[in-house]
């Protein structure tokens, strides 16, 4: 830090050593805290390892009909449709949707009477695969959150990310 | 090094002498008081605005379905997610309290009297600008108060009389809140705003440096002769020492008092209590003392006359005996506006 009068050439006196000292202790500081700054974003920029996938027990396959959707909810809160949609026991049988309007949030239903989900805020309706087919959600093309599903043996489970399981630690 | 230097000095004509002509502006000897340096700290944090808004956009998703989620993901999951949001909320709040008291600091000094009439009116562009992006900015969390905040503000803008409904529709960018509505709030609040305030800075900044500050004299300096002391080193070393100090500041309320979220939106459910940020309080207590399109008209009136206050002030010192009728005018409208929000903020409803 050089001011005017600050003697900058000539011999060092106690003056212009001062000066320098302070000079290069500012100069450190705003390279540590600016520097620090710095590392902060770039460790905050580097994607975060994703969420590994664990599988939760749902029901007994046999327990869910064709036609017929289970209302779950995870250990999170978050609502979900498991419905049957096929007579074997394979995976592909079953289908697993978030009960969460994409739109605003409002919580859809299932009408098997139409085959449908049904969003009652906005008229937002899906296809039983969870595709917006019309209503606000269908003109933005948003479709409902699918999730994972596994069938073992007679045991349907889903696919639940640690985060969801980690709230559910949090909240017992 | 030399080599180097020759190389650039080619390419960008700019010597050391253009440079220190362009920084060594000669400023009042007032300006070494730190409440002289109040201009500048709004204008420190809105680059750390910009720096930890760009941040937080890697993250942010625009849309109902996944804003609060990707909000969520910044403050519990990116790593030092949770700092830097704190520090975006809190250099908010600090950077409107900054640019009202450097408003008031100018107000009861005269500094907006003739020739700087045009520089108060960019002000109160900026002060406009300033408030409506952190009304945007919470928006964006799409948690309860983002939701009704936004809903409540559209219907404000509503009641304005002929263009209120069109506004509002513009605003929303339908009938209702929508899917279309946090896109806009989110282009507003990190494109269209900033953009505005960068232009609007530039031509503030460029007109203090064409009027210069103005030399101010207290009591018993008046046959001082002027001292004036060089913008850089000096000034730019007092500002340097605000930034540092106002980054330590914001470090420790992003630690000690870190961003929280809310409850989720629920466009069906409105809270029992239901209250902006602290620097609305006012305009929404005037909200709830009158009718809405009376409220709103009279909020409109009150901007329009700070906006014009230089013409006014100078016809009351023109024209009546009543020369510092202006500091008397700005104790009461400062009095008014720290009631009116300590007010809102005491009571529930």
């Amino acid at each position: 830090m050089r001011t005017p009068e600050t003697p900058s050439e000539g011999p060092a006196t106690r003056r212009s050593l001062l000066s320098r000292l302070c000079g290069w202790s500012m100069g450190g500081a705003l390279v540590a805290a600016y520097g620090s700054a710095a590392a902060v974003a770039g460790r905050y920029l580097f994607p975060a390892r994703p969420a590994g996938k664990r599988w939760i027990y749902v029901a007994q396959v046999a327990s869910l009909q064709r036609g017929h959707a289970l209302p779950w909810r995870t250990p999170s809160g978050e609502r979900v449709s498991i419905a049957r949609v096929g007579d074997g026991q394979s995976t592909d049988d079953f289908i697993a949707l978030s009960s969460t309007c994409p739109h605003l949030g409002c919580q859809v239903r299932y009408e098997s009477q139409h085959a449908r989900f049904f969003c009652p805020c906005h008229n937002g309706v899906f296809s039983p695969e969870g595709k917006a087919v019309s209503g606000p959600p269908a003109e933005a093309g948003q479709d409902l959150v699918r999730y994972a599903l596994r069938v073992d043996g007679p045991l349907l489970y889903i696919g639940l990310s640690e985060r969801q399981i980690a709230s559910a630690g949090q909240e017992a | 090094m030399s080599t180097l230097a020759r190389w650039l000095g080619e390419r960008v004509p700019l010597g050391r002498f253009d440079i220190k002509e362009l920084t060594n502006e000669p400023v009042p000897e007032h300006l070494k008081r730190w409440w002289w340096c109040l201009g500048g700290t709004p204008a420190y944090l809105f680059i750390v605005q910009i720096a930890t808004g760009i941040l937080l956009a890697f993250y942010y998703e625009p849309s109902a379905a996944r804003a609060y989620e990707s909000v969520r993901f910044v403050t519990e999951e990116a790593a030092y997610g949770w700092f830097l949001r704190g520090i975006h909320k809190w250099g908010a709040t600090l950077m409107i309290a900054a640019v009202i008291l450097h408003q008031m600091r100018v107000y009861f000094t005269g500094g907006y009297r003739r020739p700087r009439e045009l520089n108060w009116m960019v002000g109160m562009c900026l002060l406009v600008c300033t408030l409506t992006i952190g009304f945007t900015g919470y928006s964006l969390v799409y948690e309860q108060l983002s939701y009704w905040g936004a809903t409540v503000g559209a219907n404000i803008a509503a009641s304005v009389p002929v263009v209120g409904p069109w506004m509002k529709t513009l605003l929303l960018g339908g009938e209702e809140y929508g899917a279309q509505t946090l896109p806009r709030f989110f282009m507003l609040h990190a494109a269209v705003l900033p953009a505005l305030m960068i232009c609007l800075l530039v031509v503030h900044i460029a007109l203090i440096r064409l009027h210069g500050v103005t030399d101010l004299r207290f009591r018993g300096d008046e046959s001082k002769p002027p001292k004036p002391f060089l913008f850089y080193p000096d000034h730019f070393y007092t500002e340097l020492m605000i930034g540092l100090g106002l980054t330590v500041l914001l470090a420790a309320l992003a630690t000690i008092l870190p961003a929280t979220m809310g409850p989720k939106a629920d466009p069906l459910s409105t809270p029992e209590v239901i209250k902006p940020e602290w620097f609305f309080y006012v305009a929404f207590r005037w909200l709830k003392l009158f009718s809405g399109t009376a409220a709103v008209l009279s909020i409109g009136f009150v901007l329009f006359v700070m906006f014009v206050w230089p013409f006014i002030d100078a016809a009351i010192r023109k024209y009546t005996r009543f020369a510092e009728a202006s500091v008397w005018i700005g104790i009461a409208g400062a009095l008014s506006i720290i009631g009116l929000t300590v007010w809102e903020a005491a009571v529930a409803h």
